[in-house]
């Protein structure tokens, strides 16, 4: 069996599995944790305040636009990234669409998806020399910090070589790679803080919840 | 040097001497850390859990923090400040703890005791860096539950511990119990001509007062009466049930904030209280308000109010009249943290404000991003703290300043001592006002 084969085959199968398993177990693992009961008299209901939570949080207060204007930039830069070259990108789609049994959806120019994809790149690259160099994320950072930004960009610069097709390692190889490295991202993101894709939702609600029924709008 | 000055050099010079009265703790280096641990793991629960899941450690909430602002020092990084508590779940409750212990550390208890001033000291759960966190962690919440842990290790700082351990053993603070409390508003109605309705067996509204007005700030303690009075009100101090401060929740030490509590709900339920008012104390409302029902696990039969509540409640009813001061007067208003971020009274302040005619200048950064006054939770009374509050206070200074009022209007005892401690080392001339007193010096009667 090829690496190509192997990363085709029984690597995206297991891959999928533990994703989907780690994802369940993750979050069933945390939110199966005690919730306590506010028994305080609420202002009112706190489940209004907790959906305008997770949308208001997608914009900072204007007061702290400057200060964060990094992590706006650079993250909004990664995520969009992310979402064009993932699901944008033609090869991508039919992959999707045939794993989920649903028809294409249209695609962007690969132009453009190589412009997505070197964006995306450079700000995960920031991210880390942020995270290497900025004092505050340099005393907060752990391996997971790193090891979750370097396993998110490897499939981007993996992709981009296949793509491109580098001379540097025959397009099968290259792809196989690419492959693999995307394997192992989806094998991480259950066991990291790349799950903070999931937990945002719930994070940004209980807080807007919680504050929302003290009759404070955060 | 009027009375109110001297009132407030001899309390700070009190602050100074608490460290002498709080009494040691005894246990062994291996008790205190499995108490750390073990007061973690039982407080850690799924609101939490998914706040210390979602964190993807940008340090985004440094930028919020006065602390961080005011000193530049990474250590002050608000979530930095639950790092410890964030261990423990990541190695003995997350589901992934069996891989994250290959990468993370067990707490030891030298770490402990670095941590106690990032969660004492320099934290006074103000709340700002929850407005900032793109995921919206709730970092007081888990700082508070660091507190208590640490309490629990015996380790709380010498000031709040002497508090602590006055207020748990014997329902006195600086000395004043009951008796002394009684005597002293006693007089303070003498001065005013007015008898204090005290331990009424039935009254619809329970007063509360605090160490810090009866010590200090005597005006508020006036104030309130004769705007309980002006507004007919059938109310009462109740020697059973007084203190609004609560050393428990301050300190970390969850017996005291539940009896320190009790004392006042029992009261109010004897006597029929339909309101219990909570005097202007930044961090006895949300003790009350919101922490007690939790403390007793049971909703309470009477609302818990500020005095800002209550004076704008009827003003709109128009049981409340003032007379307006005019636009001769500029003011600008602090927010108290625990009364406004974490309780929502911001629009009370202003209305009472505005009924009283002044020209009001909002601060840029008010309401739920406003700059702490860098005392709270305690804070102001750590000596340990003195450098951090005065960085702390030049960012809130600058902030008044910047609205051109002549003056600031609050509405917190605590805020105001720390404004007053801030004023006299930077020799800073503007009037600092209760809202209490301000309204209940211009009621029309």
């Amino acid at each position: 069996m090829s690496l190509l084969d192997f990363a085709r085959g029984p690597g995206m199968h297991w891959a999928l599995i533990i994703l989907l398993v780690g994802i369940v177990w993750r979050v069933l693992g945390t939110l199966f944790l005690a919730a306590e009961k506010d028994y305080s008299a609420a202002r009112q209901s706190g489940v209004w305040p907790g959906i305008r939570a997770i949308l208001r949080r997608f914009w900072p207060h204007s007061e702290f636009v400057k200060p964060t204007l990094f992590h706006l930039v650079a993250g909004y830069t990664l995520h969009i990234g992310l979402f064009v070259v993932i699901f944008l990108f033609a090869p991508h789609i039919l992959w999707f669409a045939d794993l989920l049994g649903l028809p294409a959806w249209a695609n962007l120019p690969n132009n453009l998806i190589m412009l997505a994809g070197a964006l995306t790149a450079a700000s995960l690259v920031a991210f880390v020399l942020r995270r290497m160099t900025h004092p505050v994320m340099r005393r907060i950072s752990g391996f997971d910090d790193y090891a979750s930004n370097i396993v998110t960009l490897l499939p981007v610069v993996t992709g981009l070589l296949a793509f491109a097709h580098t001379p540097i390692a025959p397009y099968q190889t290259l792809l196989g790679l690419h492959l693999l490295s995307v394997e192992l991202l989806f094998v991480w993101i259950p066991l990291s803080k790349l799950a903070h894709a999931l937990f945002f939702i719930p994070s940004r609600f209980q807080l807007g919840a919680a504050l929302g029924r003290r009759g404070v709008k955060v | 040097m009027t009375v109110e000055a001297q009132r407030i050099e001899l309390f700070f010079e009190g602050i100074k001497k608490l460290p002498e009265m709080a009494q040691p703790v005894e246990m062994s280096d291996a008790d205190r850390l499995h108490q750390v641990k073990t007061t973690f793991l039982a407080k850690l629960n799924r609101r939490m859990a998914v706040d210390l899941e979602s964190c993807v450690h940008c340090g985004q909430c440094a930028e919020a923090c006065h602390y961080y602002n005011a000193t530049q020092d990474p250590k002050y990084t608000p979530i930095r400040k639950v790092e410890l508590l964030k261990r423990v779940y990541q190695r003995e409750l997350s589901p992934t703890r069996w891989l994250r212990r290959l990468w993370t550390r067990d707490i030891t208890l030298d770490e402990v005791n670095e941590w106690i001033a990032l969660v004492y000291d320099s934290c006074t759960e103000c709340g700002r860096c929850f407005m900032v966190c793109p995921m919206g962690i709730n970092i007081p919440a888990m700082v508070n539950v660091s507190r208590q842990a640490f309490a629990n290790a015996g380790l709380i700082p010498v000031e709040l511990r002497a508090m602590e351990q006055e207020q748990y053993a014997g329902n006195t603070l600086f000395g004043i119990g009951p008796d002394q409390t009684e005597a002293a508003i006693r007089e303070i109605g003498d001065k005013i001509g007015v008898e204090v309705p005290f331990n009424k067996e039935k009254a619809d509204v329970l007063l509360l007062t605090s160490v810090v007005e009866v010590m200090v700030f005597t005006d508020q303690i006036a104030s309130a009466i004769k705007v309980l009075n002006h507004l007919k009100l059938n109310w009462t101090l109740h020697m059973d049930g007084f203190e609004a401060a609560n050393f428990g929740m301050l300190s970390g030490f969850e017996p005291l904030q539940k009896r320190a509590g009790d004392r006042i709900v029992k009261t109010a339920k004897k006597i029929g209280a339909k309101t219990i008012l909570v005097p202007e104390c930044g961090h006895a409302f949300p003790s009350l308000r919101w922490d007690q029902a939790n403390e007793d696990e049971q909703e309470f039969p009477f609302e818990v109010l500020t005095m800002a509540e209550l004076m704008a409640r009827e003003l709109r009813n128009g049981n409340l009249r003032v007379k307006p001061i005019g636009k001769g007067k500029t003011v600008t208003f602090h927010d108290p943290c625990k009364i406004g971020r974490h309780s929502g009274v911001f629009e009370e302040p202003r209305a009472m404000l505005g009924a009283l005619g002044v020209e009001f200048r909002e601060a840029e950064s008010s309401k739920t991003v406003n700059w702490c006054c860098g005392g709270g939770a305690g804070v102001f009374l750590l000596n340990s703290a003195a450098d951090l509050r005065q960085g702390a206070w030049k960012i809130k200074q600058a902030q008044i300043d910047a609205t051109g009022a002549e003056g600031v209007v609050l509405s917190c005892a605590s805020c105001r001592l720390n404004f007053e401690k801030g004023a006299r080392n930077n020799h800073w001339d503007k009037p600092i006002e209760s809202l209490l007193s301000l309204v209940a010096e211009n009621l029309d009667e």
